[in-house]
């Protein structure tokens, strides 16, 4: 049956090859990404316009201009019948929506369907000719939820309708997802808009390592000199802001506390995930573990303190090493002395770090720990220690730590011995490349999280303009994959790897508005979908702590439901 | 308005007839017009013209060679000639019981049967009843002048709807011709340059 938005109907296709539908509409009448429904017979499909192909029943119709040869209204009629648009769509979903209510088989199909079905992957292809409709408000909310149910928060609107499209929260943080996008995107705007969700939905606390101090404290937009409104400002102390280093400021707020790391807590795997940063060598692995076999949790401290190249002089005036000497140890302990003097050297950019110390002022790392478990939400601002050298190190460490806690305290509730059901915990990576990159990723804790740590109630939110540097193995482990325009090829691939119809959303995502629309990808999603994303803005936070979203879109739904 | 006769059928095959006629006769039947064949009372014909004939005889060729013919000559030779003049139909449908079919008839006429011109509301039954199913048998005729032909039988019949009030009857009579010739361009394009060539449009 067709209705007032019928825009063609089927002409082939197939399950691999896409959908094929004739439109019966003017092409600009439809773009890339709409989102149709079909009906044939007793199910109900859903998919994706992924092109529009202009095409002819013979060549030579295109080939000539036959409005200079025809009088306008032949012409007319000729171009009707012979040149055409085709949309190539991709089926995404199906429902079986059993025969109409008053179908004598209805009773019957009833009875054999107690519940009502749910839209499931694609597994046939609707009959040639069924008829090819966009999709409606009551459509757009039985596939990705009703914007009024709890949970379900509006990431952003369809492209031509503008209906709500919302994300599943509760499955979001089940496994770990990412926002990528080239630069001047909008990643760090729908990181924010996705965190405020997070935050204000409350089933999972979140950790947000803030390498640029954009997410915590208020910030200025860059290119239009707006005030932009953060995290702590907007819960208050629901998020607690962490600067990093004794008495940093963040963009001039007080941080809640400083984190400042114990010499004592730093290991040499911690070292050893520096190795690019510090263009440390092959040797490095065997000097750590001597400094740690001889000083265990103080060899940070007893390897700075020894002086490189100090030597003394014996009775028969020959110069040896002098005994705090980095040549001394490396003589007693059986290590290359060149490789420990080196080792030493290039620590120095460690060693001097201002936020190491050796009695920090506090437990800051427990504190995050514990804010963390008790349901609150911490943001760690960088302040003045942007380098990657500070981001890699600190993150590392500080999720080590973490990943140890979530994991005893799955533990101990899996085995019965503790009642208390670990918070689910979502750690927000920026410039994730840098800790997940081939190199890397199998030393730091984030790419065990990202493979292993769902079961143990921890997942990342990982935010990059580079996905093609981020391991494959990781990349495969994200569940919600967010993403704005790219322009490489790789970065394409990689945020199109392992999905079905990724040459058909290839194209899609690559000419998608350079700044506020995303392509909404992969398990979190019932189905691909570009969506213009959701300003970041006074109306935003209105709408988000106000509830006046969902009144609005409550009363908009029923109506368009007909109610 | 009446229907005229035009003439008495000389030959007949189930897909076409010839018809004879006098010159007097001749003016009224016209390239591409509607035509009846009445075989009785619930049983008709239908046909478009598609050739008008004047043959030649032995009075004519000598006529022709002759000097300074007298008009009154020239006009007894016209209208009493022992030639008729021949006026070729394709069947394109018929009446049987007051429906309409756009079938090649079960029988064609026989010698001698009556031709008539259609009236105007004969017309639009006859064209406008299904889906210019009739059109198949003029494009089939391959060694007839189809583009023409349509041509001129389209802006007849189009006048015939249009007196009515019905504009859109030649618009969707080209849709239908586009649809059956959209695969044969070139059959295609003559029929709309003939057809551009007609007031209709």
């Amino acid at each position: 049956m067709e209705n007032d938005n019928t825009i063609g109907y089927v002409v082939g296709g197939s399950l691999k090859e896409n959908l094929n539908v004739r439109l019966t509409v003017s092409p600009q009448a439809v773009q890339e990404g709409s989102f149709v429904v079909i009906d044939s017979g007793d199910w109900r499909f859903y998919g994706l316009v992924t092109d529009l192909v202009l095409g002819a029943t013979d060549p030579r119709f295109a080939d000539e201009q036959s409005e200079r040869r025809l009088p306008p209204r032949l012409a007319g009629l000729l171009h009707g019948q012979t040149l055409y648009t085709n949309l190539e769509v991709l089926p995404a979903l199906m429902l079986e929506r059993g025969p109409d209510p008053a179908d004598p088989r209805y009773p019957a199909w009833r009875m054999a369907h107690t519940e009502d079905p749910r839209p499931i992957p694609i597994k046939t292809v609707p009959s040639h000719h069924a008829p090819v409709r966009r999709a409606e408000a009551g459509d757009v909310a039985e596939i990705f939820g009703d914007p009024n149910k709890k949970g379900n928060f509006i990431i952003g609107y369809t492209r031509e309708q503008l209906l709500p499209v919302c994300l599943d929260l509760d499955k979001f943080v089940q496994r770990s997802s990412g926002i990528f996008g080239a630069t001047g995107t909008g990643k760090s705007f729908l990181t924010r808009i996705i965190l405020a969700g997070l935050i204000q939905h409350d089933r999972a606390s979140v950790l947000i390592f803030d390498m640029h101090n954009e997410y915590g404290p208020d910030d200025t937009a860059s290119d239009t000199n707006q005030r932009i409104p953060g995290l702590k400002s907007k819960f208050h102390s629901k998020v607690q802001l962490v600067g990093l280093g004794r008495d940093t400021n963040i963009r001039g707020a007080t941080p809640d506390f400083h984190l400042e790391i114990a010499e004592s807590d730093i290991t040499p795997a911690d070292i050893e995930m520096l190795t690019r940063e510090l263009n440390l060598r092959e040797t490095t692995s065997t000097t750590l573990n001597a400094l740690v076999g001889e000083f265990r949790d103080q060899w940070f401290r007893r390897f700075r303190e020894m002086k490189p190249g100090a030597t003394i002089e014996t009775e028969d005036g020959k110069k040896i090493p002098a005994p705090d000497s980095v040549e001394a140890w490396a003589n007693q302990a059986g290590v290359n002395v060149m490789a420990a003097l080196g080792l030493h050297d290039k620590l120095r950019k460690v060693f001097y770090l201002p936020y190491i110390v050796e009695r920090p002022a506090g437990d800051a790392i427990s504190e995050i720990i514990h804010s963390l478990e008790a349901g609150r939400h911490v943001v760690l601002s960088f302040g003045d220690h942007e380098s990657d050298l500070d981001y890699l190190l600190v993150t590392n460490m500080l999720t080590r730590q973490i990943r140890e806690r979530w994991e005893q305290t799955t533990n101990e509730f899996r085995s019965g011995k503790s009642s208390r059901e670990p918070r689910p915990l979502v750690i927000a990576i920026e410039e994730a490349h840098k800790l997940l990159n081939r190199e890397l990723a199998s030393q730091t804790a984030f790419s065990t999280i990202a493979r292993e740590m769902r079961k143990y109630y921890v997942t990342l939110l990982i935010i990059d303009q580079r996905p093609s540097q981020i391991y494959d193995e990781v990349m495969s482990q994200l569940g919600t994959r967010i993403s704005g325009w790219l322009g490489d090829d790789l970065d394409i691939s990689a945020v199109l790897s392992g999905l079905a119809g990724r040459e058909a959303l290839r194209g899609m995502l690559a000419r998608l508005q350079p700044r506020e629309e995303v392509l909404l990808l992969g398990w979190g999603v019932p189905m691909p979908i570009p969506v213009k994303s959701r300003r970041y803005d006074e109306r935003f936070w209105q709408e988000l702590k106000g509830g006046s979203e969902s009144k609005r879109s409550e009363a908009q739904i029923l109506k368009e439901l007909g109610f | 308005m009446t229907a005229i006769e035009i003439g008495r059928l000389l030959r007949a095959s189930t897909t076409a007839c010839v018809v004879g006629c006098r010159v007097s006769q001749a003016n009224v039947p016209a390239f591409g017009g509607l035509v009846r064949i009445p075989l009785d009372a619930a049983y008709s014909i239908f046909g478009l013209i598609y050739d008008i004939r004047i043959e030649d005889d032995g009075l004519v060729r000598q006529l022709v060679t002759a000097d300074n013919v007298p008009n009154d000559v020239i006009l007894d030779n016209r209208v009493n000639r022992n030639v008729p003049v021949e006026v070729s139909v394709l069947h394109v449908g018929y009446e049987q019981h007051g429906r309409i079919f756009h079938l090649l008839p079960p029988r064609p006429p026989l010698s001698l049967d009556l031709l008539y011109t259609c009236r105007p509301e004969e017309s639009r039954a006859f064209t406008g009843a299904g889906r210019f199913g009739y059109f198949r048998h003029i494009l089939r005729a391959a060694d007839l002048p189809v583009g023409e032909l349509l041509a001129a039988h389209l802006r007849l019949a189009n006048a015939d709807h249009a007196e009515q009030g019905n504009h859109d009857w030649a618009s969707a009579a080209v849709q239908e011709l586009i649809t059956l010739l959209r695969d044969d361009y070139p059959t295609l394009m003559t029929v709309l340059g003939a057809l551009a060539d007609t007031e209709a449009w």
